[in-house]
């Protein structure tokens, strides 16, 4: 019996060493967020400053300082005392004025401090973010599936996902299909197709919001270049500022964006299929089409079902690329996503829970997904074995 | 038609003798595949070529695909409109002490769970296999709620300590370590050696190929990372390139020739990276990819 043995137990007292760094890490910043984020959407959280400990009080001048403080400058004296405190003067500025309270905020080291004009004296107070939570059980969920703007940003995401991952599936498959042909130059087209998804998406982002500029960009250009090579005169189209054509922008840098990495993937797959099922074809006489069509595709079943389940899954979370292109949800919010949408919420509004419950919302979409993935699409799409 | 579907008839290993029918195929293919090649690229040479123009030239139409004169110093200008210094030693900071910190603990828990036994094996495995499940965005929230608590928001430590472990790294690795036969861990404790030295002087180097793949997602990954670090942070000592790179372009507006001179500088290094090492790039992606 292991249990008796105690090289077994020595073995799992090892183990643990050396499993602790990465459980460690992963139980803080993966399985306690993860926990919260549904025990948070439960919650209507929202953030208060509150007075935190007294730093100083000056007693001398009170009135000159309160006299700048109110036509918000920050006094000479205070900034040279917060200095001690290590703020920077030239980053101060006073971004709260009240009759008696004022909130000077420090933009480089991001700290705030109150003032208070208490019984003839200044009193300086460092600032306390306290977080308020109050439970209201189903109320986030609810307040979120009656939010037009959360039905839209579900819609444009769908609209996005059923867009983009067939259009970028069916030219990755293409793709595959033609780099399995040729071997003089493979990794010549390897490197240039695979490029787009390894650099950084804010600089390749960057570079299609040049363009998808209206007037200038590559992309009207050549279009109504092409355009007019065919005789038919196309002209210049505002790309990011359309709410008709802000999608379909998104759809083409993903498409650009992915394709290569969809087909390396497939690629890979095909290389795998054993060389006896092309011999048999040989036999048995298939032209090129059929063979592809009748044991390539077939045999490539379950590597095409895992690219399209994870381009699914990763589409669900398009954000960052309207982020860059828009600055915003895009024209009449026809870019808004799901997580941009969680965003704005949390980090544009401070609506915390709100935000939270739109997660777990967007955790059941994916985890949904993964799932059907592991039990049907798994189970049922293996040809081989 | 040949019954082999026209393909190639070998006769001498040093010359292929193909058919007119493979032969125009081939050129159909890699006519498609040039013209697939010249559209993938074309953003990036659009981007170089944009870089190196000065205002006007970058705005004309139709474009101009070779800047003339060549603004070199529009890296300059750009360089120094931002603290851009300041970025590069932040991402290049973050991404090799992620990388370290991602080679060590994985490379560990990899071991673990490819060589020992131990109780509640399964169990772990399966729960890591369940990260996967969750998807990175879900998490913002109460991490972001987590890390103003413990006052690590604004801080070095929020960009590093969750990124030296990876799931993605401690699969890779597992996969290379299970190719290692038992014997050599079987006669290595015979002669007295301790797990943690035979890891380090045995298998790790075993499995050099395994680590290179694994450094390379990682570091790519921490030098491309950009939600994590906008959110977690606001101080400008602390942003990355990308941050860096979002703001610079917030403040430029329509200055293309400088937003993509500093688009080059971000994109150049990992181009370099992955010209150097495609081969351990493919690799990693066919491994995990495929299971």
């Amino acid at each position: 019996m292991r249990w008796k043995n105690k090289r077994f137990w020595a073995e799992t007292l090892q183990a643990y060493i050396f499993l602790l760094p990465t459980l460690a890490v992963l139980g803080v910043f993966t399985f306690f967020p993860f926990v919260n984020a549904f025990i948070y959407s439960g919650y209507d959280i929202k953030t208060r400053t509150v007075p935190g400990s007294v730093l100083f009080a000056i007693t001398t001048d009170v009135e000159s300082l309160i006299a700048s403080l109110r036509r918000g400058r920050v006094p000479e004296t205070l900034a040279r005392v917060l200095e001690g405190h290590g703020a920077q003067t030239e980053h101060l500025w006073v971004r709260l004025r009240e009759a008696n309270r004022w909130v000077i905020r420090d933009e480089k080291n991001m700290q705030e401090y109150l003032i208070l004009h208490e019984e003839g004296a200044l009193v300086v107070r460092s600032t306390v973010t306290k977080w308020d939570m109050q439970p209201v059980g189903l109320e986030n969920f609810r307040k979120v599936l009656a939010d037009p703007d959360f039905v839209k940003a579900l819609r444009n995401t769908a609209v996005y996902v059923g867009i983009s991952v067939p259009i970028t599936l069916f030219l990755a498959l293409i793709l595959a299909t033609l780099l399995k042909q040729v071997t003089f130059g493979r990794s010549f087209f390897r490197l240039v197709n695979f490029s787009p998804y390894v650099t950084s998406v804010v600089a390749i982002t960057m570079v299609w919001h040049w363009i998808f500029d209206r007037h200038a960009g590559l992309l009207n250009y050549v279009i109504s270049t092409l355009g007019s090579f065919f005789g038919a005169k196309v002209a210049f189209v505002d790309w990011l500022g359309d709410p008709s054509l802000a999608l379909p922008a998104v759809i083409i840098l993903s498409v650009w964006r992915f394709v290569g990495y969809q087909a390396i993937i497939l690629l890979a797959g095909m290389q795998s299929i054993d060389r006896e099922y092309y011999e048999a074809a040989k036999v048995d006489g298939g032209s090129g089409l059929q063979v592809w069509w009748h044991i390539t595709l077939p045999l490539l079943t379950p590597q095409i079902f895992f690219v399209f389940i994870i381009s699914v899954i990763g589409a669900f979370r398009l954000f960052q690329e309207v982020l860059i292109l828009f600055q915003g949800p895009g024209p009449e919010k026809s870019v808004l996503t799901l997580v941009y949408y969680l965003y704005e919420k949390a980090f544009g509004l401070g609506q915390y829970g709100l935000a939270s419950a739109a997660s777990v919302i967007l955790f059941a979409i994916v985890f949904l997904l993964s799932l059907f993935n592991l039990t049907v699409v798994q189970r049922r799409v293996h040809y081989e074995r | 038609m040949s019954a082999n579907g026209g393909g190639p008839v070998k006769r001498n290993p040093k010359f292929t003798i193909y058919s007119a029918r493979r032969f125009s195929w081939l050129v159909i293919v890699y006519l498609v595949l040039l013209g697939s090649a010249i559209v993938m690229a074309t953003p990036f040479l659009w981007m170089l070529t944009t870089s190196l123009k000065d205002k006007y030239q970058a705005l004309r139409i139709p474009p101009v695909w070779i800047p003339n004169p060549v603004h070199w110093e529009n890296y300059l200008t750009a360089w120094n409109a931002a603290p851009f210094g300041r970025y590069f030693v932040n991402s290049i900071f973050l991404a090799v002490t992620s990388t370290l910190g991602d080679l060590i603990t994985a490379t560990l828990a990899a071991y673990a769970f490819a060589k020992m036994n131990f109780l509640g094996k399964n169990f772990i495995f399966a729960l890591l296999l369940g990260t996967l499940m969750i998807p990175g965005e879900m998490l913002l929230v109460p991490s972001f709620i987590l890390v103003k608590r413990i006052g690590w928001y604004n801080t070095y430590q929020v960009l590093i300590v969750p990124w030296i472990t990876s799931v993605f790294g401690i699969f890779l690795l597992r996969q290379f370590f299970r190719t290692l036969p038992d014997e050599l861990w079987d006669s290595a404790r015979l002669d007295g050696c301790s797990r943690l030295r035979f890891l380090l002087q045995i298998a790790v180097p075993l499995v050099r190929p395994g680590m290179a793949t694994l450094a390379l997602f990682s570091f790519i990954g921490s030098w491309n990372a950009f939600l994590w670090v906008l959110i977690m942070t606001d101080k400008v000592e602390l942003r990355t390139v990308p941050v860096g790179l979002r703001f610079f372009m917030m403040e430029m507006g329509s200055e293309y020739h400088l937003l993509m001179a500093t688009a080059t500088m971000a994109v150049i290094p990992v181009l370099i990276l992955f010209l150097l090492a495609q081969k351990q790039f493919v690799q990693g992606i066919a491994r995990t990819g495929l299971r």
